[in-house]
């Protein structure tokens, strides 16, 4: 077996790693046909069913180029301020590791993405409409009323809110992944702000950020609901809207096509200059039972930091928990209505199961694509290796709407009859879950350092043993939480489920649309709480599950070690 | 506890031996989605014509609405697993049509109770309702008493609109005002747009994440929606404004596929849709009118409703006219 192979003579630590597995490469490339087989797939089933094609539709419509500045400019913009604004939100939570609250604060980070827009809009609605909470605060400081919600600003706002916890929390990651050792000897140097900035903290984010904003620039661009809702009206839309009128009422498969490549085209060439940016993810990879930074005194904790650190704190507790808390309160207020639905905990049992299927499935084609890319790029195929990487991101930036019509097309699917409906919606959740997946884990990956892989080669680790013992240790906590973001992604997900029908047993969300639909606002608010509750149980039991590093006896040295030092 | 463990072996048992014969006597119905769900009249009716007819079963398939039922027949074509399509309103019927997929439905339509004639001999109709505004009380006082009203209201009356490319009370509000005003409709709309708080996607988001929140007194709905109000949450806040010049009219009918292989059961039930006991599960299940005269088993508060004339353009003129239109309406919008 793996005993077998030699270690390939002259070649650097990383190639040795990667080239070890063979498999490594056909993984990747099966994923990478799945995933772009059934993006371009769909859309080809479109164009293929499609009659006559006019491409100068695309221009000839004048409100249509409006649609796609218009689209591209609130991107851009949501993208820098989350983005942006996410870096010192990070970076004070990684300064302050203990603070009351701060559990609570990572919880609702992890929550805001994954609320379904409908149900984030009433909270954004309740928190900043015009007779939102805010609003008389508003009206007192500003003295008019309060209107912000409406418009650009709205757009951005609710953008902000739902992309600015992940990129903070990504980033948090990334920052508390930072060698233990590094930390010991900044704080042994004493070394300031700035100095620990430039040294520690930038190396960190910098691979992160161009990925991160790509992602964000992606969610942002095809945000349907919110930048129509908040819109104030046609001038805001998206260019999706534009695709479900083409799909939907017209029936002009071609000009939808159109519409979803120039989506892609533009999002696609997006993400191959972030990745071509990126660069390799940080050479240096820390040892996995000493994880936080925060044991070491940080001498830039005191003094100014202080203040500023409350500021960045604050504004992301004025942004994040109102909204949450808005739902949650009305959730309560409908909590009587439970017991009166007969189908909720069946809907809700089968959204776990679903959820579970697709994350799995996130994971795993996460993993193979990620290996795979490692595997090429060790061999000096950058370009082979960037497109096995950005094909990941492909489902995320076909609409929905096209890949549902698409893989209709192709499979025609029996519908209401149960499974064959159930799998395909698991199946496109988790490709759509793929890129949140491989964001998180991308940065574990890597994996070994170059004396560690030297140490394991020369005492024989290799194969399963080292998968066990070297690798596996570090990967734990990363793909936890990737299985809990693609879990709860999937878990909140409608747009899939609504795409092929649906037999009358219904998902979690499929229940909160057909109570919104009904008249249900009561019903829909516990639903939306219940749904809320799932996701903070699958984070909390995911990340309570990987908490502690597994016992190793060697650990136990370590922790004496540690203890012997550490005042 | 001994008599549900009877019930559940007497069902096994049926289960068991209708194995076969089930294959045959499944009736298919695409439908939307909250016609289907446990408080829609789906349950109801499903249970009632399968007492009716003894060994049938009746399957529905929940779509998330009209305009995706009329876009999986153009999909799926003659290959349909639908038998009936139940859910497709007067403005999709022209473009159903054109499909050649659908067959007459032979129902006997006596019994119709529209606010218009009917005369259609493959779509029924099985319920209808107005489009309106509807507002809250406790932040309007006297709600507009016409269109002419609507456009003249204060500054601060405001109103949420959905998009008509994308729903159905969107496409309903564009045909009324195009009804109402022809060529005068560009400047209309460029009126409204003074009053347009927000223009949602759907019809649930500016119901409940911004009406329900209060963001502006009066949102595009239905005439019917007070009815849920007054009857489930029994309240009297929210009600629909009654316009002079009329409203447009919604018909929703159900209609049946020319390939079906078990025509005469997909027949029975068009004829079972004409009865109460489908129709009585309208009013409160689909908060909307029913399609023939329930007497005492209309819900009272169906009385208090608004009643107003009703507006209509022919589900061929929609067809014709329905880009033209989008892009008036989009084009008076965006400038």
């Amino acid at each position: 077996m793996a005993q077998r192979q030699r270690p390939l003579s002259g070649a650097s630590a990383s190639l040795r790693w990667a080239g070890r597995s063979r498999w490594a490469p056909g993984l990747g490339l099966a994923a990478l046909t799945a995933v772009a087989g059934l993006g371009f797939g769909s859309l080809g089933a479109l164009l293929w069913n499609a009659q006559g094609m006019h491409p100068a539709a695309l221009w000839q419509e004048p409100w249509l180029a409006a649609v796609l500045r218009f689209t591209l400019w609130q991107a851009t913009l949501s993208t820098l301020l989350a983005v942006g604004l996410a870096v010192p939100v990070a970076l004070a939570l990684a300064r302050r590791p203990r603070f009351p609250g701060r559990g609570l604060l990572l919880r609702a980070m992890e929550l805001s993405l994954v609320l379904p827009t409908l149900i984030g809009l009433f909270g954004l609605v309740a928190v900043h409409g015009r007779r939102g909470w805010a609003a008389p605060l508003w009206e007192w400081l500003v003295g008019s009323e309060s209107s912000y919600l409406y418009g650009l600003s709205g757009i951005v706002l609710a953008h902000v809110f739902y992309n600015l916890p992940l990129a903070a929390r990504l980033m948090l990651q990334a920052l508390e992944a930072a060698p233990a050792a590094h930390w010991r000897l900044a704080s042994q140097l004493g070394l300031t702000r700035t100095a620990l900035w430039r040294t520690l903290e930038w190396p960190r984010l910098a691979p992160l950020l161009p990925r991160l904003a790509a992602l964000v620039f992606t969610l942002c661009f095809t945000s349907f609901a919110i930048v129509m809702t908040l819109g104030g009206g046609p001038r805001s839309s998206t260019l999706e809207v534009a695709l479900y009128q083409a799909l939907k009422f017209d029936h002009d498969l071609a000009l939808a096509a159109l519409l979803a490549l120039t989506q892609l085209t533009i999002c696609l060439s997006l993400w191959l200059l972030a990745l071509s940016r990126g660069g390799a993810p940080s050479l240096v990879v820390g040892h996995v039972a000493l994880p936080a930074g925060g044991r070491w005194r940080r001498r830039d904790a005191p003094g100014v930091s202080r203040l500023t650190d409350g500021f960045w704190l604050t504004a992301l507790v004025v942004l994040l928990p109102p909204p949450l808390a808005a739902v949650v309160l009305a959730g309560l207020a409908g909590l009587p209505e439970l017991p009166r639905q007969a189908s909720l905990w069946a809907a809700a049992a089968r959204s776990l199961v679903m959820a579970l299927g697709a994350a799995a499935g996130a994971l795993a084609l996460a993993l193979s694509l990620l290996v795979g890319s490692r595997w090429l790029g060790a061999r000096r195929h950058r370009a082979a290796a960037l497109s096995m990487e950005g094909g990941g991101q492909l489902i995320l930036v076909i609409p929905a709407l096209v890949l549902g019509t698409g893989l209709f097309l192709l499979l025609r699917p029996t519908l209401g009859s149960g499974w064959q409906g159930y799998g395909l919606v698991v199946l496109v959740n988790a490709f759509m879950a793929l890129p949140f997946a491989m964001q998180v884990i991308r940065g574990a990956l890597p994996g070994l350092s170059a004396p560690e892989v030297r140490l394991a080669d020369q005492f024989g680790i290799r194969g399963r043993v080292r998968l066990r013992w070297l690798v596996w240790p570090r990967l734990r906590r990363p793909l936890a939480l990737a299985l809990a973001y693609a879990m709860t992604l999937s878990l909140g997900d409608f747009s899939v489920i609504a795409l092929f029908g649906s037999p009358s047993a219904p998902t979690l969300p499929m229940l909160l649309f057909q109570q919104l639909g009904g008249y249900r606002w009561q019903g829909a608010a516990a639903t939306a709480l219940l749904l809320l509750a799932l996701v903070v149980l699958v984070f909390a039991l995911l990340g309570l599950w990987t908490r502690h590093p597994p016992r190793y006896p060697w650990n136990r040295f370590a922790r004496e070690e540690r203890h012997a030092r550490v005042p | 506890m001994s008599s549900k463990l009877h019930a559940a072996g007497a069902s096994l048992a049926a289960l068991l031996a209708a194995g076969p014969l089930q294959a045959d006597q499944t009736l298919t119905v695409y439908t939307y989605d909250s016609f289907v769900s446990e408080w829609g009249p789906g349950p109801g009716i499903e249970e009632a014509f399968e007492a009716r007819c003894g060994d049938c079963d009746l399957e529905f398939v929940a779509l998330p609405g009209g305009v995706d039922i009329l876009q999986r027949l153009r999909l799926e074509g003659e290959g349909s697993r639908a038998d009936v399509v139940l859910g497709l309103d007067m403005n999709l019927m022209a473009e159903a049509r054109a499909l050649d997929l659908l067959a007459p439905h032979g129902a006997e339509t006596g019994a119709l109770d529209l606010p218009i004639d009917w005369d259609d001999d493959t779509f029924l109709p099985y319920d209808w309702g107005h489009f309106a505004f509807v507002y809250d009380t406790e932040q309007l006082d006297s709600p507009p008493g016409s269109f002419a009203e609507l456009l003249e209201a204060p500054e601060d009356v405001k109103v949420i609109l959905q998009d008509p490319r994308t729903s159905v009370t969107g496409q309903g509000l564009m045909l009324w005002i195009k009804k109402l005003y022809g060529d005068r409709a560009p400047e209309v709309w460029a009126r409204l747009n003074e009053r347009v708080l927000a223009v949602t996607n759907g019809w649930s988001q500016a119901y409940f994440s911004l009406f329900m929140n209060g963001e502006a007194p009066m949102v595009l709905s239905y005439a019917t929606s007070p009815a849920y109000h007054m009857a489930v949450e029994e309240t009297d806040r929210y009600q629909a404004a009654a316009f002079d010049e009329g409203h447009y009219l919604q018909v929703e009918t159900a209609a049946m596929l020319r390939t079906t292989e078990r025509p005469e059961l997909a027949r029975d039930f068009l004829a079972f849709i004409l009865t109460p006991d489908f129709q009585r599960h309208i009013p409160l299940g689909n908060v909307m009118n029913p399609a023939i005269d329930l007497g005492d088993a209309l819900p009272d508060v169906f009385d208090r409703l608004i009643a107003p004339e009703s507006l209509t353009f022919s589900p061929e003129e929609v067809r014709a006219h329905r880009r033209e239109w989008i892009r008036e309406w989009l084009n008076a919008s965006v400038r």
